[in-house]
């Protein structure tokens, strides 16, 4: 791994020793072969007078295979993040690149069309419909896609992957929390997508649970090359992850010890 | 596949939309309770109001083949105005009708009748009527071949004064009568459209009054065998060649006026009647907003999983659909049921319904589902276009 020196111009206050970009223990750090990337990105919210500056000029990058953790405590960025990461944003500077391409480029519809094609979503509160089984709430992404076979075979199969192959036509209500987080996981899973973002997904679950969600998310990289990025509390998620983004104040602090303590600094 | 199965992967919208309404039962039945409001509004007094105009028309029944003519006179060209007609003119109608019944018709300015107890009847009209055997049928009596000295009563007359054939009532005549006549005959009740008026008349023989002029001049002719309207033509042809000097009028241009008048009162009604689907309307968006606001979370979801703007307006305005369709299903019915009863008060016969009056009843159905679809428009495209982002925490 070569050390470059980052360009005098780049006006950054970014680590001098050397570019943690290529440094694959860095949380900045960007595989050649990444699905997305972000360089130098910039986002502010305007609420009200005041102009706040979530992520403040981070690089990252998710290759294949990927399972990065990002941690920090609230307000750090780490939603923004996801949310560049899940093209439902962009950023204010910088860019973002989906296979090379910068998405500020997309209409709203082709950032639909990417996101249903390569970004899986896990959300914290899960928001299953609650008019929906579970075995449709997985199908739901795909409920307008003409292949209604294939797609109950899908759904059926990923539901039994996660573990509830017995709860097929149960109503969210009917299911306990963690059931409703595997329920949100294999929705995640109906498109093949190439990433999966997962916010919290261990936070409702026991350990064993937790565990056996892990142990889906290895299986998932190693037979599909899905990606995993998740924002997580959790020590032992952020311990099985290959990096760790360790975001404070709107900076990736490879430096810093992690800081999962949602009431640690902002 | 189960054929709700199969329906639900051919309509997947429509399934989402109708379990979304299955959610807030309440709200849906309010909903759909201001459509069918409006649609029962609609289609009741659209047929409602058909059945009252088709029981008005069949007073014009019977007089299909009947004119008026009245003469036309020029006041502003002073001297004495000539306002009736002679003997000679109403031959000359005869012949110009081409074989039409011509009948002259006095109308005395000043007359008063008698009840046979001797009580002034102070509504009723005297008419001097050559031969009334032509045009009307007797209820009681027999209307007289050579009719020169009895008197002819009309419906109304007789049974609002108990008048029998045979009484005795006396009748008097501005200048030229004053005696008793024996009543001949009462005659069936004829409507409003009669343009003599027969209910409300005593029909005196022309042979009572001396002078020989007629203040109009009534024609008929057989409608199945020939136009009354080729009657009026040759009439006014006839006539009205220089200038004008007769008005010539057919039952049927009054039944035509009488339809548009009638058009046009009940076309304002059925305005009103769609105002309460506007309130409908109004319903509808803020029922459907606020489901969007409290859904917003989940509209979020499907616009991150990759559903386009398209299909989220889509499955809210299918909602919305439903709401109107499920309203116009029950309100159709409910306004069909509202026009049988006014059928059969009106015509006797519920099921009696014109064409006219099952098109308001369609018309209420198609505005019922298109207020409910337009008035989700605009809270789908509102939901539709907030930034999933905005919306997952």
């Amino acid at each position: 791994m070569t050390a470059v020196e980052r360009d005098a111009g780049d006006g950054r206050s970014a680590d001098p020793r050397s570019d943690p970009r290529s440094d694959p223990q860095s949380g900045s750090y960007i595989p050649e072969n990444a699905i997305i990337r972000g360089e130098d990105v910039v986002k502010e919210y305007e609420t009200g007078d005041t102009v706040v500056r979530a992520l403040k000029g981070i690089d990252f990058g998710i290759g294949p295979a990927d399972f990065v953790a990002v941690v920090g405590p609230s307000g750090s960025g780490k939603s923004t993040l996801l949310n560049l990461l899940g093209l439902l944003d962009v950023p204010t500077s910088g860019t973002v690149r989906l296979r090379d391409e910068d998405v500020a480029t997309f209409s709203d519809a082709r950032a639909t069309r990417e996101r249903k094609r390569t970004i899986g979503f896990v959300f914290q509160q899960f928001y299953l419909i609650p008019t929906l089984t579970a075995l449709e709430n997985v199908e739901m992404p795909r409920m307008l896609d003409r292949t209604p076979k294939r797609t109950r075979e899908r759904a059926r199969t990923l539901l039994e992957r996660v573990g509830l192959g017995e709860r097929l036509d149960h109503y969210p209500d009917e299911l306990s929390g963690g059931q409703k987080q595997r329920v949100a996981v294999a929705r995640a899973l109906i498109n093949d997508p190439a990433i999966l973002l997962a916010d919290e997904p261990t936070g409702n679950l026991d350990r064993a649970t937790g565990d056996s969600i892990l142990d889906l998310f290895d299986e998932l990289r190693a037979e599909e090359d899905v990606a995993v990025v998740t924002v997580t509390h959790d020590d032992y998620v952020a311990a099985a992850a290959d990096r760790v983004v360790n975001l404070v104040d709107g900076e990736v602090r490879d430096d810093e010890p992690m800081a999962t303590d949602p009431g640690g600094g902002a | 596949m189960k054929p709700l199965r199969r329906l639900a992967v051919q309509f997947p919208t429509l399934v989402l939309a109708r379990r979304n309404l299955s959610r807030a039962t309440a709200r849906t039945v309010l909903a759909v309770v201001a459509i069918v409001i409006g649609v029962v509004a609609i289609g009741a007094i659209g047929t409602g109001g058909e059945a009252f105009k088709q029981d008005q028309l069949e007073a014009y029944e019977g007089f299909g083949g009947t004119a008026t003519v009245d003469p036309v006179f020029y006041p502003e060209e002073g001297g004495e105005p000539d306002t009736t007609f002679t003997d000679a003119e109403i031959g000359r109608m005869r012949r110009a009708s081409g074989g039409a019944t011509v009948l002259p018709v006095v109308e005395p300015a000043g007359s008063f009748v008698r009840s046979p107890e001797g009580d002034p009847l102070l509504t009723v009209q005297v008419r001097g009527l050559g031969d009334p055997g032509a045009f009307y049928d007797a209820r009681a009596g027999t209307i007289p071949a050579n009719w020169r000295r009895s008197i002819i009563v009309g419906s109304r007359v007789a049974n609002d004064n108990d008048i029998q054939p045979g009484d005795r009532m006396a009748v008097l005549v501005n200048g030229e009568f004053e005696r008793s006549f024996r009543v001949a005959a009462v005659l069936e009740p004829q409507g409003f459209a009669d343009p003599l008026s027969a209910d409300q008349t005593v029909f005196v023989p022309l042979a009572q009054f001396d002078d020989g002029e007629y203040g109009r001049a009534i024609v008929r002719v057989d409608p199945q065998v020939r136009s009354v309207d080729d009657a009026a033509a040759g009439i006014e042809s006839e006539f009205n060649d220089r200038r004008r000097t007769v008005d010539v009028s057919t039952v049927q241009d009054q039944r035509q006026q009488f339809e548009q008048f009638f058009a046009t009162v009940n076309q304002f009604l059925i305005g009103i009647g769609a105002i309460s689907l506007l309130v409908a309307a109004v319903t509808i968006a803020n029922t459907m907003l606020m489901s969007a606001i409290e859904r917003e979370g989940e509209i979020g979801v499907f616009r991150a999983v990759g559903y386009p703007k398209r299909a989220v307006i889509s499955l809210l305005v299918a909602e919305a659909t439903i709401l109107g369709i499920v309203g116009a299903a029950i309100g159709a019915p409910v306004a069909l049921g509202i026009g049988a009863v006014v059928n059969q008060v009106l015509v006797g016969d519920p099921l009696a319904f014109t064409d006219a009056g099952l098109r308001y009843v369609g018309l209420g159905v198609g505005f019922g589902i298109v207020t409910a679809l337009v008035a989700g428009i605009y809270p789908a495209w509102k939901a539709a276009n907030r930034p999933p982002v905005e919306v997952l925490g």
